[in-house]
């Protein structure tokens, strides 16, 4: 993907780095628009792609020119006229990210659809056609990021919960005992009282969510540390993603998932050791079947340090793992993961939702993974390609009831633990996952929510506003370290306590219960086929 | 004593503690009143306008905040007085403006001070400003009086420690500076 490009950013806007030390750390006055004198477009083929998406409506009467926004958008949307005393927007570059309407102290912005987008029409949306004019316009591959945004239907919404009634009590989980914690990796075959038998490394979470691979480079040196103060805290973990764990971090072993991907960046066995588990990185859930790509302008000292690789350079994952070609090439790098680590660790085996996940998943257990990973196509991801994120894999939801299914028909459901990752978006989500066999869910885009992100999907651009997908020095100090956490801690603690409700009005008081338990789930507005690969009933019978 | 205490690596440069800092010294107490009806402009980005001279001569107004985010390539942080414990400015006052009240804040009798900036040479920190509105000298030509943070006398807690969204400004007791 040598060509890449953006749907948002403008070729004739240069990176609009404040960090030219001006007096006022404001951009020079030699505003970015000054060389456009006020005109829409000089370029011949700027009016193709020049539409702009969004559009920032500014009450002049209620600006009081303190320029916050003009020094809080990294995307050269915002500048100051010093001879009219009067602030502008260039709204083609708006990505509406909303940082400037949080941070204007008399809320004078407010940022709308720029219009009601081309003729309506039926098969041709607006994106559509925003794509193929940017796309002839330079080439390249769209890039973008987060996860799939199209209207695919969300099998979680055509879930719904069972509840205790007469027959059966519900439990009140603030006077009664709840059990929330969750043991992940290869159980015993059985259990003979006195005789444990073969004893497996297992992490313990107190809470059934784990922060998803997230890599450093792709998210900020501070968004991994909230993190990692938040999963200790809670009791669970993090997860490196592919970019290596940075020697401050190393402090986190217990909290943290160490990732090996097919780029082996930050790899050795320090790495393995510093953590609670290992995982080896198949596929991701917003572009199966292909690497990763963390633009070179992005790697700087620190996180060139952490990837072992050179300042400036770009870090390639290749799309397979050149050494995994097949279930027992699998096998051997688990088990080189396993010795290396003394078989003190579980090893996962993380792979996207695809069409024949069970079998594979079948696979990766006999193969010795001690944790799957099943990512959905909701998963997000810092850079992906427009069209792969958005048109490859399959939901979740079936991927992972099919897998569970699967395992236990081959009676191997015990050797694994199974995660769901990719679009989890509040504790029913969480329930509904359980319910439908996994021992428990990988959050990011939510993680991301809750400490800021607004969905603008510019993360591969490492320009975020919010601190939180980038490394630039000057945006890193906008998500402290300790507010993500408290922020993370908070939405955790908030799941917690939906989790015990929900699990107490189904009449359970322990997650353990809950795994797998398909009856306690319902469709609602599913086919006869849905509902069979999804294991559960028509609601109402 | 509590005093305010920037944190650097916190700073994001988008100086609301200017904003707020004005806006809490203004007669208006709002954003809006003290842009538009006390015309305390927020505008920095003309260096010429920091010159409180030229300023006066244009009828631009001057910012008055008391509290500055000093930029510096991409680091940034808000200074304003350290309120000493043995303040030299106090020490250079030759009139008793600068005073150190029971708790340990550098304050200014507005009253009194002459804009002689014998405060202003002697603050090791660069933290006094001047403030060209007032002229206490009747009838002859003054530089206004001193200007310098008085942690927000009318609040519990000042307004830039209260605004600042990142918690780069924390005010706190930290024993002697």
């Amino acid at each position: 993907m040598g060509n890449t490009t953006t749907l948002s950013d403008n070729p004739r806007v240069s990176n609009p780095a404040n960090t030219n030390g001006s007096k006022s750390g404001l951009p020079p006055a030699t505003s970015p628009k000054s060389d456009l004198m006020g005109l829409q477009s000089l370029r011949p083929d700027d009016h193709f792609h020049s539409y702009p998406e969004y559009f920032v409506e500014r009450r002049h009467e209620e600006c009081i020119r303190c320029l916050v926004c003009v020094r809080q958008c990294p995307y050269d949307c915002t500048y100051y006229d010093p001879d009219r005393d009067v602030v502008y927007n260039v709204h083609q570059n708006c990505v509406n990210c909303k940082r400037c309407v949080a941070m204007c102290p008399t809320h004078c912005i407010r940022i709308e659809r720029f219009d009601s987008g081309f003729r309506d029409n039926g098969h041709w949306g607006t994106h559509l056609v925003r794509g193929l004019r940017k796309q002839a316009d330079t080439g390249g591959v769209l890039l973008t990021g987060l996860g799939n945004d199209l209207p695919y239907p969300s099998y979680f919404d055509r879930i719904v919960l069972d509840a205790s009634q007469v027959t059966n009590p519900s439990i009140d989980p603030l006077r009664e005992p709840m059990e929330l914690r969750t043991y992940l990796g290869r159980k015993p075959e059985s259990y003979r009282p006195g005789s444990p038998g073969e004893v497996f490394p297992n992490i313990l979470c107190e809470i059934p969510v784990l922060f998803a691979p997230m890599s450093f480079g792709a998210i900020s040196y501070n968004f991994q540390h909230g993190l990692a103060l938040a999963a200790q805290e809670m009791g669970t973990y993090f997860n490196t993603g592919e970019g290596g764990l940075h020697p401050d971090f190393r402090k986190f072993r217990d909290s943290v998932i160490v990732q090996v991907a097919s780029g082996r960046f930050g790899v050795d066995p320090d790495y393995l050791l510093s953590s609670a588990a290992c995982e080896i990185k198949i596929g991701q859930g917003a572009k199966p079947g292909i690497g990763g790509h963390l633009p070179g302008e992005k790697v700087n000292a620190e996180i060139s340090r952490t990837r072992m690789i050179p300042v400036g350079t770009d870090a390639l994952s290749p799309a397979p793992q050149h050494d995994i070609y097949s279930i027992e090439d699998l096998r051997l790098l688990i088990y080189a993961i396993k010795e290396a680590t003394e078989y003190t660790r579980p090893v996962s085996v993380k792979i996207a939702a695809v069409h024949n996940t069970a079998a594979i998943v079948s696979g990766i257990v006999r193969a010795g993974a001690d944790i799957v990973v099943i990512d959905g196509f909701r998963g997000g991801t810092g850079a992906a390609p427009m069209i792969i994120r958005d048109h490859v894999g399959i939901p979740v939801e079936v991927a992972l009831a099919q897998a569970d299914q699967r395992l236990r028909e081959e009676g191997i459901r015990h050797q694994a633990s199974i995660i769901a990752a990719g679009g989890i978006r509040n504790s029913a989500d969480v329930v509904k996952a359980i319910a439908l066999g996994a021992d428990a869910v990988y959050i990011a885009t939510s993680a991301m929510i809750a400490v800021g992100c607004t969905l603008c999907q510019q993360c591969h651009r490492g320009l975020c506003a919010w601190g939180i997908t980038t490394n630039r020095p000057d945006l890193l100090p906008r998500l402290p370290a300790d507010q993500a956490a408290g922020r993370l801690t908070g939405l955790l603690r908030g799941w917690q306590h939906e989790i015990q409700e929900m699990l107490g009005l189904m009449g359970l008081n322990s997650i353990e219960s809950l795994r797998g338990n398909r009856l306690k789930l319902r469709g609602v507005g599913l086919t006869q086929l849905e509902l069979q690969t999804l294991g559960i009933r028509q609601a109402g019978l | 004593m509590k005093r305010v205490y920037p944190v650097e690596e916190r700073c994001i440069n988008c100086h609301l503690c200017e904003v707020a800092c004005i806006v809490s010294h203004s007669r208006t107490k709002t954003a809006l009143g003290a842009y538009q009806v006390e015309k305390l402009s927020f505008n920095w980005v003309r260096p010429h306008a920091l010159d409180p001279a030229v300023a006066l001569a244009e009828g631009t107004p001057l910012p008055l905040n008391r509290c500055r985010v000093d930029v510096q390539g991409s680091v940034f942080i808000s200074t304003s007085c350290r309120h000493c414990q043995e303040p030299d400015c106090v020490k250079a006052c030759k009139n008793g403006s600068l005073y150190l009240d029971e708790v340990g804040r550098v304050l200014l009798r507005e009253d009194h001070c002459v804009g002689c900036w014998m405060c202003l040479m002697a603050c090791r920190y660069g933290a006094i400003e001047r403030n060209p509105y007032v002229k206490n000298v009747p009838g002859q030509e003054s530089n206004g009086i001193n200007h310098h943070c008085d942690l927000c006398r009318d609040r519990s807690h000042p307004a830039c420690v209260s605004i600042c969204p990142t918690q780069a400004l924390v005010y706190e007791e930290r024993g002697s500076s």
